[in-house]
């Protein structure tokens, strides 16, 4: 054989220039003799002139011989990483899609405002909470002030969360629609108001600048009562106060650990949101009915979409009747990539290579930190 | 076939050719049964046997000892075993084991393994729902339809509670709506919408019975509408909204005589809620729309439970339907947002259930399965936890069709054995 004859004549030269090898010029081409024999594999790949060493001339070979093989690609599966995979700009388009339907719900409110009957026209409708219980003045905004704080905790828990970009992009997302099925709600029928205490701002038949202008104002004060924006009727179901805070406490419950210290901080974030929802019907602001839709939607649509999510055996699935709903497309369009359940994890939001630590939740802390590395 | 011991040679010859092994015939043919049954090996390795065997008659003797215990299984059908083998005068012996030989003793086993008498293998009979993955279990339907009625039941009394609250149309007029703005009202359209409601739902009668798993389907059907009603209960009854249309002709208010309201609650469960009965003279039960809980629910359980290939029965339904409800607006019978809330939940109820239903990983409680948070999940639990798989659509005449027409086959051994 060609190689063996190689190896021969290696040794041979080997043993019989050994005197001459030892020089230190010599080293630089093991492979040729320094007498000038040709041989028949002149050309060496650099990378097996590294060892000179005489008994390694067999190891040598072998690397020679290596070289003229195919290798043999063995794939790996992909790390858990990629399976979750941040795409900040599928964030971006869902917080584009939330603030559009925020601002078309507001267009929303100030048109349908010119079509609520007046009050002494419809009297507010029977409702068997306002039956029981008699307005509160200031329970609105408490309402409101529950809201902001919900809001503004979910905020700081999100921005701790790891996955951040895949979070958000559900809140963005889960919100907007929730916003736009409000618009459809809102427009459709036009309750009267629901108490005789509100004062509706008067009506603009056919005067666009200033709705838009309402608009705007609306939009700017986040459609609080407490910054004076909200003076507009006819937004009556279904809730918006009500969606918000189930919203924000549902995905604060979510995406935050189950030990028994966050239990306390559970238990009160949902006392806040409960408390929040009961402080809108005793100021009369909304009906019950409209409280009692905005639940129900916040709620199951939350839901739907998680157990779409969290089920992988689902995605592929034939029997799948979740993806019978109009908006699966963007569903799929979102969480195309995204293979797992989103594990809840914390860091820091400026990552800072050597600090930011990776805290899980639980205390499998070995199992996730070698499945997320 | 007569028995063995009573054969005729020619009777041996027949039976060899039968058997295809005529190269016997001219060797055996002065032998008749019981000659036959008396053959061994020896026989077969002395002269003339021999010229005419090739594996000295292994084959044929198995054959005999075949037809040996087959003809005395025939002959001893129905008799105590242990007093037939002394009352037919066997020329064999009696082994221990109630196996026959016939004089040869063969170490007290019987030749070639063979057992004279069948050999009783008990089966355990298993419960059915261990037996199917989809177990009919009537019982837990009969939960689901009583579940149903109490729905009804307080829908109606619901109904008669809310009509007291109903603020008078004088008062409060209807509220504005879009549909009724671009529409005026048409006086027939609810006709229409009632009579399409009854083609879906005798439909979907004709088509749940003609099901083979109609318990399990049944259950569901009458789970969801219960669900549906209760809900529908919930909503009537926090917010009572006007009159959608002047043309409305509401019943007096009967305040606090409980006995004419029952009466009404009465004729109204009669009548079936439905106007052309003229059982349905009451108002207030306008969130959620009713009607079209049941136009929506019974198209999506016919499309869900009948042959994919059926697409132009689905149009059909799925127009019968749509009209419906399009006819219950025109008729300014509901305001826009009865009906959007009430296709939205049946539909998201329907689906719901469904998913849970097909999916095993979805059927137990664990921190991965939202769907388990709803307050209905021990309900479903309870009905749903013996279905193994998903339902497969098939179809089987009911019960009683079904003993009219015998398509059974009959298994004659197995049948006259049993006999």
């Amino acid at each position: 054989m060609a190689q063996t004859q190689l190896l021969d004549e290696q040794d041979d030269g080997q043993i019989g220039e050994c005197h001459v090898m030892v020089t230190v010029e010599d080293r630089t081409h093991p492979q040729t003799p320094p007498t000038g024999r040709t041989h028949p594999y002149q050309d060496t790949p650099p990378f097996s002139q590294v060892d000179d060493q005489p008994k390694d001339s067999k190891l040598r070979g072998f690397r020679r011989i290596r070289k003229n093989q195919d290798y043999v690609h063995i794939t790996m599966a992909k790390s858990s990483i990629s399976r979750l995979p941040s795409e900040w700009w599928k964030t971006g388009i869902a917080f584009i899609w939330a603030g559009l339907n925020l601002v078309l719900t507001t267009v929303m409110i100030t048109i349908v405002h010119d079509r609520v009957p007046d009050k002494s026209v419809s009297p507010p409708l029977p409702d068997k909470f306002f039956d029981y219980v008699p307005r509160m003045e200031w329970a609105f905004r408490v309402t409101e002030v529950i809201g902001m704080i919900l809001v503004i905790l979910w905020f700081i828990q999100w921005l701790s969360l790891k996955y951040r970009a895949i979070v958000g992009r559900r809140f963005f997302f889960l919100q907007g629609l929730l916003y736009m099925y409000r618009m459809v709600t809102m427009y459709i029928t036009t309750l009267p108001v629901p108490s005789m205490h509100m004062e509706c701002a008067p009506k603009l038949q056919n005067n666009s600048h200033e709705k838009l202008q309402r608009v705007y104002q609306l939009v700017s004060g986040a459609g609080l009562s407490i910054t004076g924006s909200h003076r507009m009727c006819g937004d009556f179901l279904y809730s918006g106060h009500t969606v918000m805070l189930t919203l924000t406490f549902l995905f604060i419950y979510e995406y935050s650990p189950r030990s028994r210290l966050w239990t306390v901080y559970h238990v009160i974030c949902g006392l806040l949101s409960t408390m929040g929802v009961a402080c809108i019907l005793l100021g009369h602001e909304h009906y019950s009915l409209d409280v009692v839709v905005a639940y129900f939607i916040t709620s199951r649509l939350f839901y739907w979409y998680h157990t779409m999510a969290n089920n992988q055996a689902l995605r592929g699935s034939p029997h799948n009747y979740l993806n019978r709903v109009w908006w699966s497309f963007m569903f799929s369009f979102l969480e195309k990539n995204v293979k797992l359940s989103v594990p809840c994890t914390f860091s820091w939001p400026i990552s800072v290579p050597s600090v930011s630590f990776k805290n899980p939740c639980r205390s499998y802390s070995k199992v996730q930190s070698s499945r997320e590395e | 076939m007569k028995e063995v011991r009573l054969w005729t040679a020619s009777d041996v010859s027949d039976w060899l050719t039968e058997e295809g092994m005529q190269e016997y015939t001219e060797a055996l043919r002065e032998k008749d049964g019981p000659a036959l049954l008396q053959l061994s090996e020896q026989d077969f390795n002395t002269l003339p046997l021999s010229l005419v065997t090739g594996d000295s008659g292994r084959q044929l003797l198995e054959r005999i000892e075949t037809l040996r215990f087959t003809s005395h299984m025939k002959a001893h059908k129905g008799n105590n075993h242990k007093n037939s083998y002394h009352a037919n005068g066997h020329v064999g012996v009696i082994l221990a084991n109630g196996s026959i030989s016939n004089g040869k003793t063969v170490n007290g086993g019987p030749k070639n393994g063979l057992l004279s008498e069948p050999v009783r293998i008990l089966i355990p009979s298993l419960s059915e729902q261990e037996r199917t993955p989809f177990p009919t279990e009537w019982f837990k339907t009969g939960v689901a339809f009583l579940y149903a009625l109490c729905c009804f039941l307080m829908t109606t009394v619901m109904i008669s509670v809310v009509h007291e609250r109903v603020p008078p149309k004088e008062e409060t007029p209807p509220l504005p709506d879009k549909f009724f703005d671009l529409f005026d009202r048409v006086e027939w359209a609810f006709s229409i919408c009632e009579i399409n409601g009854m083609l879906l739902v005798g439909l979907w009668f004709t088509q749940w019975l003609l099901l083979k798993h109609r318990s399990i389907i049944g259950r569901r059907f009458f789970f969801i509408v219960g669900t549906l009603y209760l809900y529908r209960c919930v909503t009537m009854y926090v917010t009572t909204l006007p009159v959608p249309g002047m043309h409305f002709k509401c019943s007096p208010k009967l305040f606090g005589d409980w006995e004419a309201q029952s009466r009404r609650v009465m004729k109204l469960m009669a009548g079936g809620g439905l106007s052309i009965t003229g059982s349905h003279a009451l108002c207030g039960d306008y969130l959620y729309s009713g009607h079209t809980v049941m136009l929506t629910l019974t198209y999506l359980f016919i499309k869900e439970y009948s042959p994919r290939r059926f697409w132009w029965y689905h149009s059909i339904c799925w127009c019968l339907s749509a009209v419906g409800i399009f006819c219950i607006l025109l008729a300014h019978d509901h305001y826009t947002i009865d009906v959007v809330v009430a296709y939205f939940m049946t539909t998201r109820l329907f689906w719901w259930y469904h998913t849970m239903a097909n999916q095993q990983a979805l059927k137990e409680k664990s921190a991965g399965n939202m769907f388990s948070r709803v307050w209905w999940f021990s309900p479903f639990q309870y009905f749903e936890t013996n279905v193994r798989g998903i339902v497969p659509r098939n179809y089987q005449l009911p019960f009683l069709l079904r003993t009219l027409t015998s398509t059974r086959v009959k298994y004659s051994k197995l049948d006259s054995r049993e006999s």
